[in-house]
């Protein structure tokens, strides 16, 4: 039967809170009968039970039993918060507790049994209430005089914040010790931190926070008491000096240990962690008043949630927009106008508000670009010694900021440049001083902005690249024809392709190459091109250039047929109307004449298989990226839109032609076209997927 | 489908939230751990929309679950139900105060557990149940 | 009432706490009784009744305005925003090879987790159960069943497929 089953689950479990309850009556009674103090954390253990009893009790109907718990709860609760002190009265009374809802437990189906026990249970309660009313201390003052983030302090429980004052009043100095643990094991680790914590002094409480890699990381937030200084806390416990915060400072003299726990803490083998200890510098290499100040003036924050306000500010703007029309519908109708008017006006502050709101969050985001070129330059003093060259690295504009991820995804490809220039543009002192180059090789780094994009530049004195010997290698793979006619541009743009770009093909010939079909992909994922330029013999400069942001963009919508679409504008140099008779068509292409120039068209429509409306007049949206142009015929231009561009997830990885999608209020998704893929296909010629 | 996590030490009361919160629904999913520590581990892999745990607990307390919880931009849509026995009245509030939605005192109704989950299920993100 | 008589003051709030009690000891008999128990999002096509793990369910949304996407196979029907998550949608009466219905008012998109993190939707005519199986309710699919299920559950005497998603979900890369 399951009802017997349950019981059964009832009691056994009532039976393993009692034996914990004798084991800590036994360990408390050794103390008393030594005459120590209590040790704060059996009593708070006792009190755990006689509170988990009262609840398992009480939830099914065993009231007696219930109440008996809650006064032994409450006078455990008394003793745990320094209000009363524990004697051998107290302790054998709460073995007559213990011993009495035992008897009880085990007659549970009998009713005459159970009503005698609850009449024990009554006078017992009366000698365990007498008992209470002994000496009172005062708790003391609840006022916090430690300086703890508010998010450990609002976690703590009324006994851990009890813990804190007790420890404060006792002078001991209170640390925040932040350590971080892989998900997977973390119980492991920091049991050993607790149990190291422990024998220095007094882990008061734990608190968990995401970690620096939120799916595989967990960081614990341990607030102890100690008379160490930092210091000696920071070797006794193996962790890097930055990571324990000083929250309190107690009177305590470090160097003289007379406190109980401190002596048994440098007699007791501490063991060393060394598995999760971040390699970092030593102890004490900061003074404890900066870190303290660094809690209370800075915050981590999960870039995530950077995103999720970006996400929210998205959607006002969304919001804002509707209420535009709104008040545009009001203010047409005589009866509304005033109000629509008045709408208006509220409106446009509002749009005033949001976009400073846009601004500060996007601010948040920005990291000057300093990191990535101070890890450059380490590996640069690296490459000068492996490759036995000299040359000279200079770095300017490292105070232009970009939007974190970007600047995390920068890293690689920006590493690949600069090791290709070092690799292999600057040639060996002996080839430069017979070219009457100085022996000294140049290598320059250059970040600047230029109006909502950041252009980083890395130039280089070398060889350069030799024109003729990469027109010759892409003739060779089949990747032009003999007596196409290419421009210098278009030539050296073959060095991006991924059939040119190996190591045997061009960099020994023209020190040039080497994976540069995948720096140009990592920049076009980052909404970015990169272009090269360079004269033989002399220099190589690549320009990078990126969107500050990822994180909104404003965009033009445009449609075609039933679809929308949202194009960034960054890349959007003009719009034009366009007469369908004034395309031109040549050798399958169509053109269009502007202003004098041939511009190539592509219709969206074609590009991805969309029915097209029967629109009588195009438009033509003539995109930009670096200084190639292509136009886009679309049916209709929507208009702009401010969007935060998200990444598509599903079985399909990647969608040629489409950067991501963005969210626009009713209409749902909305889809962002890859400009760069578009224009490089256009200009291949390349046919639709 | 609802996902929900029991966080409880005591076994006993455990079964009693999770066989309560398996009844609400033909479409709910019940996740159960022992220790608040259990809850740490098995919270990166879920979207809870629903978090039902204690407060006293041995490893870590139930408020620096919650403030974890709410901490944890992952888990921004989950609901938060703190279930304990009557104790400090501070502890309830500071469980408020960081964020938790409702705070359920011990010994309590299971039909007063099944409302109130079921209305913060309801108020928690777009998720339909089996309705219609 | 399954609670053992005089063991609470007979209220009827009492007598629920141990009934839920029983049912949960019930439940877990029935699973420590050496079965292995499984956790299904049953749903259905039509009147066909289908299954996938539990496990791999993020969660449930109604059906929404689906947005096409070009230059995908056929059975990805567009993406949807999910708070501002984009996700592809996978039609799954298009990857069966079933005839399309219009979306109705049951239509639900079952949200799955992906095997990176990335997430994917696939639309259903509805969604109707939890199934908590035991192993000797499995068996292997007939065979000339599809590719794409698993193995069959019986549930009160109907058979209900249980689908393989990492298979649907494979549309032979991008």
């Amino acid at each position: 039967m399951s009802g017997d089953k349950a019981q059964r689950e009832f009691v056994s479990e009532v039976e393993d809170i009692l034996e914990r309850m004798r084991d800590d009556i036994a360990r408390l009674a050794e103390g008393v009968g030594a005459g120590a103090a209590a040790d704060p954390r059996i009593v708070n253990g006792l009190f755990r039970s006689a509170h988990s009893l009262k609840g398992l009790s009480g939830m099914f109907g065993f009231d007696a039993m219930s109440e008996l718990a809650h006064h032994l709860e409450d006078v455990l609760d008394g003793l745990r918060m320094g209000r009363s002190t524990l004697d051998h009265d107290g302790l054998s009374l709460f073995d007559e507790a213990v011993t009495l809802i035992s008897s009880l437990v085990g007659k549970l189906d009998d009713d005459r049994a159970r009503s005698d026990a609850e009449e024990s249970i009554a006078t017992l309660m009366e000698r365990v209430d007498a008992w209470v009313a002994g000496p009172t201390e005062s708790d003391g003052s609840r006022e916090s005089e430690v300086d703890l983030p508010a998010a450990v302090l609002r976690a703590l429980t009324e006994y851990e914040e009890h813990r804190l004052h007790e420890n404060v009043a006792a002078g001991r100095n209170v640390f925040l010790a932040d350590s971080d643990f892989e998900i997977l094991s973390f119980e492991e680790g920091l049991s050993e931190l607790n149990e190291a914590i422990q024998a220095l002094g007094e882990p008061i409480s734990t608190l968990p926070s995401p970690g620096e890699s939120p799916d595989s990381q967990i960081r614990f937030s341990i607030l102890l008491a100690t008379t160490l200084d930092r210091d000696s806390l920071a070797e006794q416990l193996d962790l890097p000096a930055e990571q324990l915060h000083l929250v309190f400072e107690g009177e305590a003299q470090p160097a003289a240990l007379t406190d109980a726990a401190a002596t048994e803490a440098t007699a007791s083998e501490v063991e060393p962690r060394n598995e999760q200890t971040p390699a970092d510098p030593g102890p004490g290499s900061e003074p404890s008043e900066s870190s303290l100040k660094s809690i209370s003036d800075t915050v981590r924050v999960d870039i995530r949630k950077l995103d999720e306000l970006m996400n929210l500010v998205g959607e006002l703007v969304i919001q804002r927009a509707s209420i535009r029309k709104i008040a545009e519908t009001l203010a047409t109708e005589p009866a509304t106008a005033r109000v629509g008017a008045e709408l208006e006006k509220v409106h446009r502050s509002l749009e005033r508000k949001l976009a400073d709101l846009q601004a500060s969050v996007l601010d948040v985001r920005m990291v000057p670009l300093r990191q990535v070129f101070d890890k450059i330059s380490r590996v640069a003093r690296r490459l000068r010694v492996d490759l036995g060259k000299e040359v000279r690295l200079d770095i300017r504009g490292a105070d232009t900021e970009l939007d974190k991820l970007i600047v995390e995804d920068l890293v690689d490809p920006l590493m690949h440049v600069v090791r290709n220039a070092f690799d292999h543009a600057i040639e060996d002192p002996g080839e430069r001083e017979s070219c009457g180059k100085p022996v000294e090789g140049r290598v320059r780094i250059e970040a600047f902005q230029r109006g909502n994009d950041v252009v980083i530049q890395v130039s280089d004195d070398g060889r350069g690249i030799d024109a003729d010997k990469v027109l010759e290698r892409a003739l060779e793979r089949g990747l032009v024809t003999e007596g196409q006619e290419l421009s210098p541009r278009e030539i050296l743009d073959l060095v991006f392709h991924p059939g040119i770009s190996t190591r045997e093909a061009v960099s020994t010939t023209s020190g040039r190459g080497v994976g540069m079909d995948v720096v140009r992909s990592n920049i076009a994922a980052l909404g970015g091109i990169v272009t090269i330029e360079s004269e033989p013999g002399r220099y190589t400069t690549i320009s990078m250039t990126l969107p500050i942001t990822l994180a909104i963009m404003q965009a033009l919508i445009v449609g075609v047929g039933s679809q929308r679409f949202a194009i960034p504008l960054n890349s959007v140099r003009e719009t034009l109307l366009v007469d369908p008779q004034e395309i031109q068509s040549s050798d399958g292409r169509e053109l269009l004449n502007l202003r004098g120039e041939p511009l190539l068209l592509r219709r969206l429509s074609r590009e991805f298989d969309i029915e097209p409306s029967d629109a009588g007049k195009l438009s033509a949206v003539v995109l930009g990226i670096g200084d190639s142009r292509m136009g886009l015929l679309v049916e209709r231009l929507e208009g702009q839109q401010d969007a935060v561009i998200k990444p598509i997830q599903g079985p399909v990885s990647r969608v040629r032609g489409v950067a991501g999608a963005t969210e626009l209020g009713e209409q749902g998704a909305v889809l962002v076209l890859d400009v760069s893929a578009l224009v490089e296909d256009a200009l291949r010629g390349r046919e639709a997927a | 489908m609802q996902r929900i996590l029991v966080v409880e030490d005591s076994a006993t009361m455990r079964s009693l939230i999770v066989s309560t919160l398996e009844d609400l629904d033909d479409l709910v999913k019940v996740d159960e751990a022992e220790s608040g520590f259990e809850a740490l581990r098995l919270l990166p892999r879920d979207d809870y929309d629903l978090i039902v745990t204690d407060i006293n607990m041995p490893d870590i307390n139930g408020l620096e679950l919650v403030s974890f919880v709410r901490r944890d931009p992952k888990h921004a849509g989950a609901r938060l139900l703190i279930v304990s026995t009557e104790g400090s009245d501070r502890d309830r509030e500071k469980g408020l105060e960081l964020g938790a939605d409702a705070y359920l005192v011990k010994p309590f109704d299971p039909g007063e557990l099944a409302r109130i989950a079921t209305e913060l299920l309801a108020s928690g993100s777009e998720s339909p149940g089996s309705s219609d | 009432m399954s609670g053992p008589a005089g063991t609470h003051d007979g209220t009827a709030e009492g007598a629920t706490r141990w009934d839920a009690l029983a049912r949960a000891a019930a439940r877990r008999e029935a699973v420590e009784a050496g079965e292995v128990q499984h956790e299904y999002l049953a749903f259905r096509l039509g009147d066909v009744p289908y299954a996938i793990a539990v496990d791999g369910v993020r969660e449930i949304v109604r059906m929404r305005p689906v947005t096409p996407v070009p230059r995908v196979p056929p059975e990805v029907s567009g993406v949807i925003s999910l708070r501002g998550e984009i996700v592809q949608v996978v039609d799954l009466r298009r990857r069966l090879g079933m005839p399309e219905v219009e979306p109705s008012r049951s239509t639900r998109i079952i949200v799955l987790h992906g095997d990176v993190g990335e997430v994917s939707g696939v639309q259903v005519d509805g969604v109707t159960e939890v199934l908590r199986v035991v192993e000797s309710d499995l068996r292997p699919p007939p065979s000339g069943e599809s590719e794409f299920v698993s193995s069959i559950c019986e549930r009160e005497g109907r058979f209900v497929s249980v689908m393989n998603m990492q298979k649907v979900l494979d549309l032979g890369g991008s």
